[in-house]
C-alpha cells in the first residue's frame, strides 16, 4: 500500500543485541564513574582545584548512579529505563562533547579562527555577498514560480559561494589549526573523551528510535516529554549553565569575602550587604564637621542643617551612596525626557500623515547606533572650546535676547552641576525614539471611534491629546516609564566613555551603582562585596518590574509576552 | 483499505466531561461513514482519534486487524483533509501534494508521477506550480484532497471539509467526493454538523451528541425510523416538529377495527392514523399520558392539497410565512410549553430563552399558496408517518 | 490627531507639526552628520574654532599653471591686504627677502625683493645701531625706509594673473582651504596596530565583532527555534513550570551575572577570548519566547497535516514550521545582531588584557576615543564603521524590528 513499498532499508542493529550493547556500555560507565571518582579524589601535589574537584566529584557520583540504574533497568527491560537511559546518555554526551571541544582547543580557538578570518575578509565578505544574492533570488523565485531566470540567478549566487568558500579557505590558512588538533587528538585523555562521546552518543541515537521505544513499551505521553526536553535542552543546558548556575553562585559569592584572583575566601554573612547599607547620623556643634564625629570607618556622606543643629550623614560607602544619589538625580530627569518626547511625537507619528515612516525610521536610529559611538559623538558635541553645543549656544545668544550664552565656553563634562546633566541628554536623545515606537504599539488600540467622536464633538489638537491620547496611553505610559526606569539604573556605558577625568568625575559627580560595582569587582578585586552590590541594586530593579507586574495583571490592555 | 472499529473507545479530558464517551462503531471496508451532529458532540475528536492526533483514554481502536491505539499518526496509513484544508503555505501545490511521498523517500520521478495522477484527477493540472494563496477556496480544497489520495492510504478521514465554501460550490464538491469515494473504493469517515450533507454523502451515518453515539444507520432509516427524540429531531430539515401531546385511545367498536388513538395539545385534536400505531406499538400503553408527539414539516398539505377526515385537520394562525418558490414553510406556535428531556432542551439549536412561551411548529406546504401573516391555516396531517416517543426518557415508543 | 480636517487652521497646525518633526529629525540626525564629517576631516581641522561641518585640506593648484614643474603648489590668500586679492601660488617658499621699516613707522614691515630699494646715502640710528636710509616701493609710492633684516620668505604667483608676483613672508599669508576630504583615516584607523603607520588596529576588532556577532545570532537562532518550538508545540511534562522560569528570568537584569559569569570564564580559562562573548550569548530568553508566540500562532492544523504526512517532529520543524517562521527569524537576527555587534559591557569585563587580537569594536572604540585619545579624526572614522553595519541592518529589517520591539513588551 502507497507508503510501504519504499525502497530496500539499509539492515540495522536487531533491537535486542542493541539494548544489550547499550546495558553493557551503562556497566562501563558504571566503573569508569568510579573510577574517575577516585581520580578526582586524589589528595598531594597534583590535586585539583577545591571548585573543579568537588564539581568532578558530585558529577562522577551522579554518572555512576544514573547509569547503574539504567543499566539494571535496560537488563530487566523495565519501562522507564529507556528514559533513564536516554537522559543519562544525552546528557554525558553533551559533557564529554565539550569536553573534547575543549581539550582540543575548539573553543579558544575561536579567537584564532578570528586570526584567519581577518586574512581572508575579502573572500568572507564575498561569501556574505553571495549569500544575500541567493536570498534575494529566492524571493524571486517564490514571486514567480515559473519564471526560469531567477533559479539561474541562484545556482549562480550558489557557485559564487562555492568558489568564494575554496578562496576563503586558502586564504586564511587553516593548517596551523589543524596541525594543533592533530597534535591534541592523540593524547590519551583526548582519546579517552572521545571515545565517551562517541559510544554515549551512539546509544542515544540507538535509544532514541522508534522500534526501541516500542520495545520498551514507553507510553505517547512519555515520549512526548523526551522530545520536548529534546528540543528544549541545547536551550536549556545553556540556560542553565550561563544564567541559572551562575545566578545562584552569585548569591553565594555576595555572603563571602571572595577576591578575584588569590585565596582570600571566607565566609562572612550578611557582612557585605552591612557594609554597603550602613549609615550613621550624628550631630555636631560645628559646620562642616569632618570623619572624627563618625562612628570608627565611616566617612561624611552630606552634610545637614535642621532646625539651626549641625548634622552629619556617614556611610561605610561613600561612593555606592553617592552613586544611589547619583541614579536617582539621573532617573527623575531622564526618565521623562526619554519618554515625554516620545508621548508626543508618538501621537503626531500615529496620524498617518504622509511621511510619518520616515521620521518614525530616523528617531529609532540612535538606539541602534551603538552606546559607545554616541557616547563619543557626543563627547566631541560637548567639547568646551570647540564642541558644537557651545558654539550654538553662542549662535543662538546674537539671535534670541534670552539665551545669555557663558563668555568661556562651559565645560560640560568636567564641571561638578552639569556632567551629569550631560549624561541625561546623551541618554535622552539615544532612547525617546525607541519609546516612540513603544507608544506607537500603544497608539494602534486606541479606538479611532474616540477620534472621530472628539471630531464631531468639535475638539481641538489640544483637548484631544489631553483628554483621550493620553488617559488612553495610560498602561502603555506605565509600561514604558518602568522599561526606561530599569534602563538608566543600569546606567554605565555613557558614564564610562564620558565622564571625565576618570570614570565617575569629576569628583564622583557622575558614578553609578554598576560603575561602584564594576570598580569594586574588577579593580578594587573584591567579588563578594560587588557581588552584594549587584543583588543591592536588583532588589531596586525588582521593585520597577514588579510594579509593573502588578500593573499588567490589573490593565488587561498590555498583556506582557505571555 | 481496511475496516475502522471503535471498541468502547473513551476520550476524557482533564477536569472535563468526556468527549467520547464509550463509542462502539464498526467502519467497513469500503464505507463512507458520516459522523454528525452538533457542535462538541465529540464527532471530531473521534475522527482524530482515528487520525492518532488525540490520545486514546479508554478501549481499542483497530485499522483493519491492527490495534492503533499507541501507533503514530504518520505510520497509521490514514490521510485526513482538514476543516481549513491545512496545506503548507510555502510550498507549491506539487510540493503540498507530494510531501508524504517526499517525506516516506519515495523516488523523484515516482513522486513527480503520482502527484501528476491526482492532479489529473482532480483538475489540478495547471496549478501544479502555484503557492496556495494564488488558488481560489475550491482549488485549495481540491489540493487537500489531492493530498489525501496521492498517498493511496487505507482510509480516507475528513473533517468538515466543505464547511469554508460557498453553497454552490459545496454542492459540486459534495458530488465530487462520492464519486471521488466510488472510484478508489477507500473507506471514508466524514465529520460534518451538516444534515445534509450527512444524508446525501453516507453510505450510514453515525449520529453523535455529548460525546455518546446515539444512532448508527443507513441515511432512509435515520430518517424514518430516528432512534431517539435527538435524532429525530436533528435529521430533518427544518427539523421536525416536536409537541408534548395527550394521547387518549378510543377501543374500537368493530371486532377487527383498529383502535382510535387521538392525540391533543394546545387545544388541537388530531386523529392519528392506525398506521401509526404499526411503527409505535408502545403507543398502545400510553392511553391517558403525555407523550412526545413527532411531526415532520414536509407532512403538512394545505387542505385542498389531502384529502383527509376532519379529524386530521390541524388549523394555526400563520405567524411567518416563508416563501422558498417551490414551498411555503408556514410558522405557527402551540400553546404548550416545548418538550425538554431531563430539563434540557432536545436539540442543541434550540434556544431555551426563545421569545415565545409555547411550542413552534413549521409546517411545509406546496408553492402555489399565498398565505398571510396571521392568516387562519387549515393543514392536513399525514398522520401516518407520525413520531412518538416517551417524554421521560425520548426513547421512541416502539 | 485628525487627518480629515480641511481650512485654514488645520493647514496651520499641519505646517506646525511638520517643523516640530523636522526640528527632531535635525537633533537626531546631526550628531550622525558631525560624526561623519569629522571622520573625513584632518586631526588639525577638528579643533579649530568655529566649528565646521565641512572636511577641509590646504588648497593647491598643479604646478604647469603657474609654468613650473613637479608637485602641486600650496595656494595662500593675503586676507589683510586688499591690493593683494584672489589665490596667490607660493612658487618658491625659499626666496631672498629683505624686510624694510618705513622711518615714519617703525612698526610697519614691507617685505620686498634683496635687491630692491636704493640707498639714499643717508643713516639713521635705530635701537643704538646706525643703519642705511634706503628709498623702497611700497605700493606705488617711495618711502623712505630701513633695512631691518634679510631673510628668506615666499615668493606667491597671482592665480589669476600669473603675470603678478609679490614676494612676502610666508606666515604673513593664509593657507587657502577647499573641501578635501581625507580617505586615509579609514585606512589608518583599520590598519593593524603600529605606532609607525599611524595603525589603530580597527580592522581586526571588526573581523572579531563579525565573528562573535553571526555566531551568537546562529546559536540564538537554533536554541530560539528550538526552544520556541518545545515550549508551543510539544506538550511534555513540566513545561508550563519551565516556561515560568524562562519568564522570570528576564526580570533579572545583567549586572547580577556579571561576577559570576566571569569567575565561570576563569574557571573554564576563555577569560580574554572571543569565545566568553559567544556561547554564554547563544541563549536567549527574549528569543525563546519570539519564536514560541509565532509557533503558536501556526495553525495547528498544518503540524498535525505533516504528521499525518509521516513527518517526524524533527522535519516538521525544519521543513513546515521554520520556513513559516522567517519573518520571527528576521526579528530575532536582528535584535541578536544588534545586542551582540553593541554590546559593551561585557567584553570590557572579560577582554582586559589589552590584546587587540582579542578585542571587538565596542572596547577598541572606548580605549581609542576615551579619555586620553589623540587622532580624533581617526576615532570618529572608526566610530562611523562601527555604527554603520546595525544602522543598516536596522534600515533593512525596519519592518520586522519596529513591529516587534513594540510588540515585545505590549500587545
Amino acid at each position: 500500500m502507497g507508503l510501504r513499498d519504499r525502497g530496500p532499508r539499509t539492515p540495522r542493529v536487531a533491537v535486542d543485541t542493541g539494548v544489550q550493547l547499550v546495558a553493557a556500555w551503562h556497566l562501563v560507565g558504571v566503573a569508569a564513574g568510579i573510577v574517575s571518582m577516585l581520580l578526582a579524589s586524589r589528595s598531594g601535589d597534583d590535586a585539583l582545584p577545591a571548585v573543579i574537584k568537588l564539581f568532578v566529584q558530585v558529577f562522577s557520583i551522579a554518572v555512576t548512579v544514573a547509569h547503574l540504574a539504567a543499566a539494571y533497568g535496560t537488563f530487566r527491560r523495565m519501562r522507564r529505563a529507556r528514559t533513564v537511559s536516554l537522559v543519562t546518555n544525552y546528557l554525558l554526551f553533551v559533557v564529554s562533547g565539550s569536553a573534547l571541544l575543549h581539550q582540543l582547543g575548539a573553543f579558544t580557538g575561536i579567537g584564532k579562527f578570528g586570526t584567519g578570518l581577518n586574512k581572508a575578509f575579502l573572500p568572507f565578505m564575498v561569501i556574505v555577498v553571495g549569500l544575500l544574492w541567493v536570498l534575494v533570488a529566492g524571493q524571486l523565485l517564490a514571486k514567480k514560480p515559473l519564471a526560469a531566470g531567477p533559479n539561474g540567478l541562484r545556482r549562480a549566487g550558489w557557485g559564487l559561494v562555492a568558489l568564494a568558500s575554496v578562496w576563503f579557505v586558502i586564504a586564511a590558512d587553516p593548517s596551523g589549526m589543524l596541525s594543533m588538533i592533530g597534535d591534541r587528538i592523540t593524547q590519551p585523555l583526548t582519546l579517552g573523551t572521545l571515545a565517551v562521546a562517541l559510544c554515549s552518543g551512539a546509544a542515544t541515537r540507538f535509544m532514541w528510535q522508534r522500534r526501541v521505544a516500542v520495545h520498551f513499551g514507553t507510553s505517547a505521553s512519555e515520549e512526548q516529554t523526551l522530545s520536548g526536553l529534546a528540543f528544549l535542552s541545547p536551550n536549556l543546558i545553556g540556560f542553565s549553565f550561563f544564567f541559572a548556575g551562575p545566578l545562584l553562585f552569585s548569591l553565594v559569592v555576595s555572603f563571602f569575602e571572595w577576591k578575584t584572583t588569590g585565596t582570600g575566601r571566607s565566609f562572612v554573612g550578611i557582612d557585605n550587604y552591612v557594609r554597603a547599607l550602613s549609615l550613621d547620623l550624628s550631630s555636631s556643634d560645628v559646620a562642616n564637621a569632618g570623619n572624627e564625629v563618625l562612628k570608627p570607618g565611616y566617612q561624611v556622606l552630606m552634610h545637614l542643617d535642621w532646625f539651626g543643629q549641625n548634622w552629619v550623614l556617614g556611610a561605610r560607602d561613600v561612593e555606592f551612596w553617592i552613586s544611589l544619589r547619583n541614579i536617582t538625580i539621573f532617573l527623575v530627569l531622564a526618565v521623562p525626557a526619554s519618554v515625554l518626547p516620545a508621548l508626543v511625537l508618538s501621537s503626531i507619528l500615529a496620524s498617518r500623515l504622509p511621511g510619518m515612516k520616515v521620521f518614525r525610521a530616523i528617531y529609532f536610529i540612535p538606539s541602534v547606533a551603538g552606546v559607545i559611538g554616541v557616547a563619543i559623538i557626543w563627547g566631541q558635541l560637548f567639547q568646551s572650546t570647540v564642541g558644537w553645543i557651545n558654539y550654538l549656544i553662542l549662535r543662538a545668544g546674537e539671535i534670541l535676547p534670552f539665551v545669555d550664552p557663558p563668555a568661556e565656553g562651559h565645560p560640560w563634562l568636567s564641571s561638578n552641576s552639569t556632567a551629569l546633566l550631560s549624561m541625561v541628554v546623551v541618554f535622552a536623545w539615544m532612547n525617546f525614539g525607541f519609546n516612540t515606537v513603544l507608544y506607537l504599539a500603544g497608539h494602534q488600540s486606541i479606538p479611532k471611534e474616540l477620534y472621530e467622536a472628539a471630531d464631531i464633538d468639535g475638539a481641538n489638537v489640544w483637548q484631544v491629546f489631553r483628554r483621550i491620547t493620553v488617559p488612553q496611553l495610560r498602561n502603555t505610559t506605565f509600561y514604558v516609564l518602568i522599561t526606561t526606569s530599569i534602563l538608566a539604573l543600569q546606567l554605565f556605558d555613557i558614564v564610562w566613555i564620558l565622564s571625565t577625568p576618570e570614570p565617575g568625575g569629576p569628583n564622583n559627580a557622575t558614578t553609578t551603582p554598576v560603575l561602584a560595582l564594576y570598580e569594586e569587582a574588577f579593580q578594587g578585586n573584591d567579588q563578594g562585596y560587588a557581588s552584594a552590590l549587584a543583588w543591592v541594586l536588583f532588589l531596586i530593579i525588582f521593585g520597577f518590574t514588579f510594579a509593573q507586574f502588578r500593573q499588567q495583571k490589573d490593565g488587561a490592555t498590555s498583556g506582557g509576552v505571555s | 483499505m481496511a475496516a475502522v472499529t471503535f471498541n468502547n473507545i473513551s476520550k476524557r479530558y482533564k477536569d472535563g466531561p468526556k468527549a467520547v464517551d464509550d463509542l462502539n462503531l464498526e467502519i467497513t471496508d469500503g464505507e463512507f461513514m458520516v459522523l454528525v451532529g452538533p457542535s462538541g458532540c465529540g464527532k471530531s475528536t473521534a475522527l482524530r482519534m482515528i487520525a492518532g492526533l488525540e490520545e486514546i483514554s479508554d478501549g481499542e481502536l483497530r485499522i483493519g486487524e491492527r490495534v492503533v491505539n499507541e501507533v503514530p499518526p504518520g505510520d497509521r496509513d490514514i490521510a485526513m483533509v482538514f476543516q481549513n484544508y491545512a496545506l503548507y503555505p510555502h510550498m507549491t501545490v506539487r510540493q503540498n501534494i507530494g510531501f508524504a511521498l517526499e517525506v516516506a523517500k519515495v523516488r523523484k520521478d515516482e513522486i513527480n508521477r503520482r502527484v501528476e495522477d491526482a492532479a489529473e484527477m482532480l483538475g489540478l493540472t495547471e496549478y501544479l506550480d502555484r503557492l496556495p494563496k494564488a488558488l481560489s477556496g475550491g482549488q485549495r480544497q481540491r489540493v487537500a484532497m489531492g493530498r489525501a489520495i496521492v498517498r493511496s492510504p487505507q482510509v480516507f478521514l475528513m473533517d468538515e471539509p466543505l464547511s469554508n465554501l460557498d453553497a454552490k460550490l459545496r454542492v459540486q464538491m459534495r458530488s465530487d467526493i462520492i464519486q471521488l469515494q466510488a472510484r478508489l473504493g477507500t473507506t471514508m469517515v466524514y465529520v460534518t454538523h451538516d444534515q445534509v450533507e450527512a444524508m446525501t454523502m453516507g453510505h450510514r451515518v453515525a449520529v453523535m451528541r455529548k460525546g455518546v453515539l446515539q444512532q448508527v444507520a443507513p441515511p432512509q432509516e435515520l430518517y424514518l425510523r430516528p432512534a431517539n427524540l435527538f435524532v429525530a429531531a436533528f435529521i430533518g430539515s427544518p427539523a421536525m416538529n416536536l409537541i408534548t401531546a395527550d394521547v387518549t385511545i378510543e377501543k374500537a367498536t368493530g371486532g377487527d377495527q383498529p383502535d382510535d388513538v387521538f392525540v391533543s395539545f394546545g387545544g388541537h385534536r388530531l386523529r392519528i392514523s392506525p398506521k401509526a400505531l404499526d411503527r409505535y406499538p408502545g403507543l398502545r400503553e400510553r392511553n391517558g399520558t403525555k407523550v412526545i408527539f413527532g411531526l415532520r414539516p414536509e407532512h403538512f398539505a394545505m387542505e385542498e392539497d389531502l384529502e383527509v377526515g376532519d379529524d386530521q385537520i390541524l388549523t394555526i394562525r400563520c405567524d411567518l410565512a416563508e416563501a422558498m418558490g417551490a414551498e411555503v414553510h408556514i410558522h405557527a406556535v402551540i400553546d404548550v410549553p416545548p418538550p425538554a428531556v431531563d430539563g434540557a432542551p432536545i436539540a442543541a439549536e434550540d434556544d431555551p430563552e426563545a421569545l415565545v412561551a409555547g411550542t413552534k411548529v413549521i409546517a411545509r406546504v406546496d408553492g402555489i399558496h399565498t398565505i398571510a401573516m396571521g392568516q387562519d391555516v387549515r393543514l392536513a396531517v399525514k398522520t401516518h408517518l407520525t413520531h412518538f416517543f416517551d417524554p421521560a426518557s425520548g426513547a421512541p415508543l416502539r | 490627531m485628525s487627518v480629515r480636517r480641511k481650512g485654514p487652521k488645520a493647514t496651520a497646525i499641519r505646517i506646525i507639526t511638520y517643523v516640530l518633526l523636522v526640528v527632531v529629525a535635525v537633533v537626531v540626525v546631526f550628531p550622525f552628520a558631525v560624526a561623519v564629517t569629522t571622520s573625513f576631516k584632518r586631526n588639525t581641522d577638528i579643533f579649530t574654532y568655529p566649528p565646521s561641518l565641512i572636511p577641509k585640506k590646504d588648497s593647491t593648484i598643479p604646478a604647469a599653471d603657474v609654468g613650473l614643474d613637479g608637485d602641486p603648489v600650496p595656494v595662500f590668500t593675503f586676507p589683510a591686504r586688499d591690493d593683494r586679492p584672489g589665490r596667490w601660488a607660493l612658487v618658491d617658499a625659499d626666496a631672498s627677502l629683505a624686510e624694510f621699516r618705513p622711518l615714519d613707522d617703525l612698526e610697519r614691515v614691507i617685505v620686498l625683493d634683496v635687491k630692491a630699494g636704493e640707498k639714499t646715502g643717508a643713516t639713521v640710528t635705530i635701537d643704538g645701531e646706525e643703519e642705511d636710509v634706503f628709498l623702497v616701493d611700497d605700493g606705488g609710492t617711495q618711502v623712505e625706509a630701513y633695512r631691518s633684516r634679510l631673510t628668506s620668505g615666499g615668493l606667491f604667483v597671482s592665480v589669476d594673473d600669473p603675470s603678478t608676483s609679490v614676494l612676502d613672508l610666508v606666515n604673513f599669508a593664509t593657507p587657502a582651504r577647499e573641501f578635501g576630504p581625507r580617505f586615509a583615516n579609514f585606512t589608518e584607523v583599520l590598519a593593524e596596530k603600529d605606532p609607525e603607520t599611524n595603525g589603530k588596529g580597527v580592522g581586526r576588532s571588526l573581523t572579531n565583532t563579525v565573528l562573535v556577532t553571526i555566531l551568537v545570532v546562529l546559536g540564538q537562532i537554533i536554541t530560539s527555534i528550538l526552544g520556541g518550538y518545545a515550549f508551543a508545540r510539544v506538550q511534555f511534562k513540566g513545561r508550563s513550570t519551565i516556561f515560568l522560569v524562562y519568564l522570570g528570568s528576564v526580570m533579572i537584569p545583567f549586572v547580577v551575572l556579571i561576577i559570576p559569569l566571569f569567575q565561570l570564564m576563569l574557571q573554564v580559562n576563555w577569560r580574554d577570548n572571543l569565545v566568553a562573548l559567544i556561547i554564554p550569548f547563544a541563549f536567549t530568553a527574549y528569543g525563546t519566547f519570539l519564536m514560541r508566540q509565532f509557533f503558536l500562532g501556526i495553525p495547528a492544523e498544518i503540524e498535525e497535516a505533516a504528521l499525518l504526512d509521516g513527518a517526524s517532529r524533527s522535519t516538521i520543524l525544519w521543513k513546515v514550521m521554520v520556513p513559516l517562521a522567517r519573518p520571527a527569524i528576521a526579528t530575532l537576527a536582528t535584535f541578536g545582531f544588534l545586542y551582540a555587534w553593541n554590546s559593551f559591557f561585557w567584553p570590557l569585563v572579560i577582554i582586559n588584557s589589552g590584546n587587540p587580537d582579542n578585542a571587538v569594536l565596542s572596547l577598541t572604540l572606548s580605549t581609542l576615543g576615551g579619555r586620553s585619545s589623540t587622532d580624533t579624526n581617526l576615532v570618529f572614522a572608526g566610530t562611523v564603521l562601527a555604527m554603520t553595519p546595525p544602522i543598516l541592518v536596522f534600515l533593512f529589517a525596519q519592518r520586522y524590528f519596529v513591529e516587534n520591539s513594540a510588540s515585545s513588551g505590549l500587545k
